[in-house]
């Protein structure tokens, strides 16, 4: 609702010169219809994070980097909308926790790849919960995405931490195939465990268009990116925006090249109810357009989706469920209590509505890497 | 032209009035509120309206719909404020004509008629953006202790008089008697008048007359066409009595009867619990007897709430608003509670429609008998079950459900800003 007022923090700071100061709307005449299509889509990390920052400052979730990202004090978003971004936020720690939890016949290093991440805080919580030692974090974004974030993490001490910023000048060039981005890219580099004294990079940041991504010929134009560990791909509201086919060729570039792989979406669904049309066309407005959710209207197709990837294959599964049923089956009694207490919430039938319109999707195939996510499938899917 | 009338042209352009005249109109305001009891009795005709939460521009295509003030005698069931982006606007228009047409337009409060949900949802922040201080917030936070907690509407017809623009049409009734034989019970009406769907009176359940005649022709669906709507409203047999209460919420375990609401010192915020809380916070719901709610305040109630409650109380229906249902209104437990929603596209997102309830006039003879209260010799609830049902007709109900005002009516003061509603990005 007040959205509209918040300033775009990715254009203000540090965006690429060329594209001037716009907000996304007016004053940008000189842009292309497509770039401000991008522009809007860049727009909704801002939107995202500070919606994550409204959670964290009305007590919802904890997370002390998300002030670094949002520009002045942030906007206090409605009740419905921070529960949202706390059940939302939860489903993707739980699925995540038991991705990363140790399990003494694997192999010990895992991988996650964010797509769309933009200002996600989700490694630096990870790094504060100790528990980044056995992952290399991966994050892909617009290019100007990627260097406002590294402009935020090099100018706050608590970001980069005992961590090494490392930008693509000081390294080695990797030839990504496309020379104009290879610029942004950056990284934290950690001492490895060994005591050697040598570093190792735990968090990579791939500049990238994602719809580049499936003419890039392999793993190996991105810095780090390995085929043989299990891998989690995240795209929280990030293929949604793409054309169907584009989404499609993106998951499966990773499937094509990574045998132990598994995905988690986070997207809206359901709009073919009234809510869900009212969604699309005040997104619309927005210059948002959302072609998978034309696609993957209910939970079922979302699944179908995803089989249709491989994922459920090698013992995997496919599992989707809307954010209402999370907030109902996967947030025990006393956190529900303590979050219901926070501020009071009289917009119960606008919550069940909204809740039911998105929806976590999730599954994975390969024979390693898996145990405990599967073992956490069974607790949630108890029938 | 008065102050007064002049103000009310300011606000129906959506622009707001000055501080100073705001204090006067609130001030002129709660003068007259005082005097109101903490249930106020309304005379039929009455057309009822449930929650509008600052959609300004909704709110005018309700009264285009429902007809304009004074012409048309009004009952707003409560939260006015919050949400929508001109609440400020929405509820001083509506103080305006209450002050101005003092019988014309009844007031009862909501759950956002509060200092402490106001700063949650968005009328205190509108009020300090719009003002520049909060000293406008405080003087509609003073109004709100004075609204009434509640409406008893009386002399309602059991039988309905042709729509106006209806009558032209040809698959339409013509005349009242038309109504009376066809024996019209509730008339759902949409865009121009147009008849979504008619429900007759349901014949009395017992003897061998039913059982030729036990299904109505009632249709399956009453919402409006392409709404996917399925709002349970079927005919009804009668109650004992005519009257119909009307309160934001529903009721509360400490109040068995009208005579109670009464008694409540209603002069304060609402407080966090209590009968005064629960009035402006329950739901029904499809349970047996009181229930926790979801809202952290209030209630749920079941049938078997509202059935004793409106026996006791010689009430043939409760009308009240609070929630948000798809299809501007809903009938529940046999048709003894309505809910009406006035907000179309609720929080220019919901994509909902909005609904208002006329009761006409009994102007016939053979309507309802009207009763404000009536504790007397009924306050055993649980015999009445045993009782025989003396078979009442119930007022006959008709529905005008209407659209979110089209966006160009809109007028956004912003450039033409549309606005923006809140999603998962």
């Amino acid at each position: 609702m007040s959205s509209s007022q918040i300033p775009n923090l990715l254009s203000s700071r540090g965006g690429p010169r060329s594209r001037g100061r716009g907000r996304g709307r007016g004053g940008s005449t000189q842009l292309s219809a497509a770039s401000r299509r991008d522009l809007s889509i860049q727009a909704t990390d801002t939107d995202a994070a500070v919606s994550r920052l409204s959670a964290v400052s009305m007590g919802y979730l904890d997370d002390p980097f998300a002030p670094f990202f949002v520009n002045g004090q942030g906007t206090r978003r409605l009740p419905i909308i921070n529960r949202g971004t706390y059940a939302r936020t939860n489903a993707l720690d739980i699925l995540i926790d038991a991705f990363l939890s140790p399990s003494s016949q694997e192999p010990e290093l895992k991988q996650i790849v964010s797509l769309g991440a933009g200002t996600d805080t989700r490694y630096f919580r990870l790094r504060a919960q100790n528990r980044h030692h056995n992952v290399i974090y991966h994050e892909f974004d617009f290019p100007a995405v990627c260097a406002a974030k590294c402009h935020i993490v090099e100018s706050n001490k608590s970001l980069s931490r005992d961590e090494t910023i490392a930008r693509a000048e000081t390294v080695a060039p990797i030839n990504t195939g496309s020379p104009g981005i290879a610029e942004a890219e950056w990284q934290l580099l950690r001492s490895v465990k060994d005591r050697s004294g040598g570093m190792e990079a735990g968090y990579i940041c791939h500049p990238l268009d994602l719809r580049e991504l499936p003419s890039i010929p392999g793993l190996s134009s991105f810095r780090g990116l390995k085929a043989d560990l299990p891998t989690l791909i995240i795209s929280e509201c990030c293929l949604c925006y793409l054309e169907v086919d584009v989404a499609k060729d993106v998951l499966k570039w990773f499937t094509d090249r990574i045998p132990s792989i598994g995905v988690i979406l986070y997207e809206p669904i359901g709009v073919d109810d009234a809510f869900g049309q009212m969604m699309v066309e005040n997104l619309a407005t927005r210059g948002i357009v959302m072609p998978t959710v034309q696609r993957y209207k209910a939970l079922e197709d979302q699944l179908g989706r995803l089989k249709e990837l491989g994922f459920g294959g090698d013992g995997g599964s496919t599992n989707a469920i809307t954010i209402e049923n999370i907030w109902e089956e996967w947030i025990t009694t006393e956190e529900r209590e303590r979050v219901d207490g926070l501020e009071g919430l009289d917009e119960v039938e606008e919550w069940q509505m909204l809740a039911r319109h998105y929806a976590v999707v999730w599954g994975e195939r390969g024979s390693y890497g898996w145990e405990t996510w599967r073992n956490l499938q069974q607790q949630t899917n108890p029938r | 032209m008065s102050d007064l009338d002049r103000a009310i042209a300011q606000l129906r352009a959506c622009r707001p009035i000055p501080e100073a005249q705001v204090r006067e109109l609130c001030h002129k305001a709660r003068e007259l509120l005082i005097e109101e009891g903490n249930v106020v009795t309304v005379t039929a005709p009455v057309t009822i309206c449930g929650d509008i939460h600052g959609q300004f521009h909704d709110l005018m295509e309700l009264f285009r719909v429902g007809g304009d003030v004074p012409d048309t005698n009004y009952l707003f069931m409560g939260d006015f404020v919050d949400r929508g982006f001109y609440s400020l606007e929405s509820f001083l228009l509506l103080l305006c004509l209450k002050v101005r047409y003092p019988d014309r337009m009844t007031l009862i409060r909501g759950n956002h008629e509060s200092r402490q949900i106001t700063t949650v949802y968005g009328f205190y922040d509108e009020c300090l953006r719009k003002y520049g201080s909060a000293n406008v917030w405080r003087y509609c936070c003073e109004v709100f202790d004075y609204l009434a907690l509640g409406a008893i509407v009386l002399g309602a017809s059991s039988t309905l008089e042709p729509s106006k623009k209806s009558s032209t049409e040809p698959n339409s009734l013509n005349s009242t008697q038309e109504y009376i034989d066809s024996d019209i019970e509730i008339e759902v009406l949409g865009n121009d008048d147009n008849v979504i769907s008619r429900f007759p009176r349901k014949k009395p359940n017992s003897g061998a007359l039913s059982k030729g005649n036990s299904s109505s022709p009632a249709p399956a669906k009453t919402g409006p066409p392409g709404s996917g709507a399925s709002g349970y409203s079927g005919g009804t047999t009668g109650n004992s009595s005519g009257a119909v209460l009307c309160v934001h919420g529903g009721l509360s375990p400490l109040v068995d009867t009208v005579d109670k609401i009464r008694l409540l010192d209603r002069k304060q915020e609402v407080p966090h619990e209590g009968a005064m809380c629960d009035l402006l916070w329950s739901d029904p719901d499809e349970i047996d007897g009181w229930g926790l709610s979801p809202r952290g305040a209030g209630f749920l109630f079941g049938a078997d709430i509202v059935k004793v409650f409106n026996h006791a109380n010689d009430l043939s229906m409760i009308a009240r608003a609070h929630q948000l249902v798809m299809e501007g209104f809903k009938e529940m437990f046999d048709n003894s509670i309505v809910t009406v929603w006035s907000a179309p596209n609720y929080c220019y997102r919901c994509g909902n429609v909005a609904a208002i309830l006329e009761l006409g006039e009994d102007g016939s003879g053979d309507g309802i008998i009207s009763r404000s209260n009536g504790d007397v010799g009924r306050s055993d609830g649980g015999i009445m079950k045993e009782k025989e049902r003396v078979l009442q007709r119930g007022p006959a109900r008709r529905y005008r459900v209407f659209q979110a005002a089209p966006q160009d009516s809109r007028g956004m003061p912003a450039a033409g800003k549309k606005p923006v509603a809140d999603y998962f990005l």
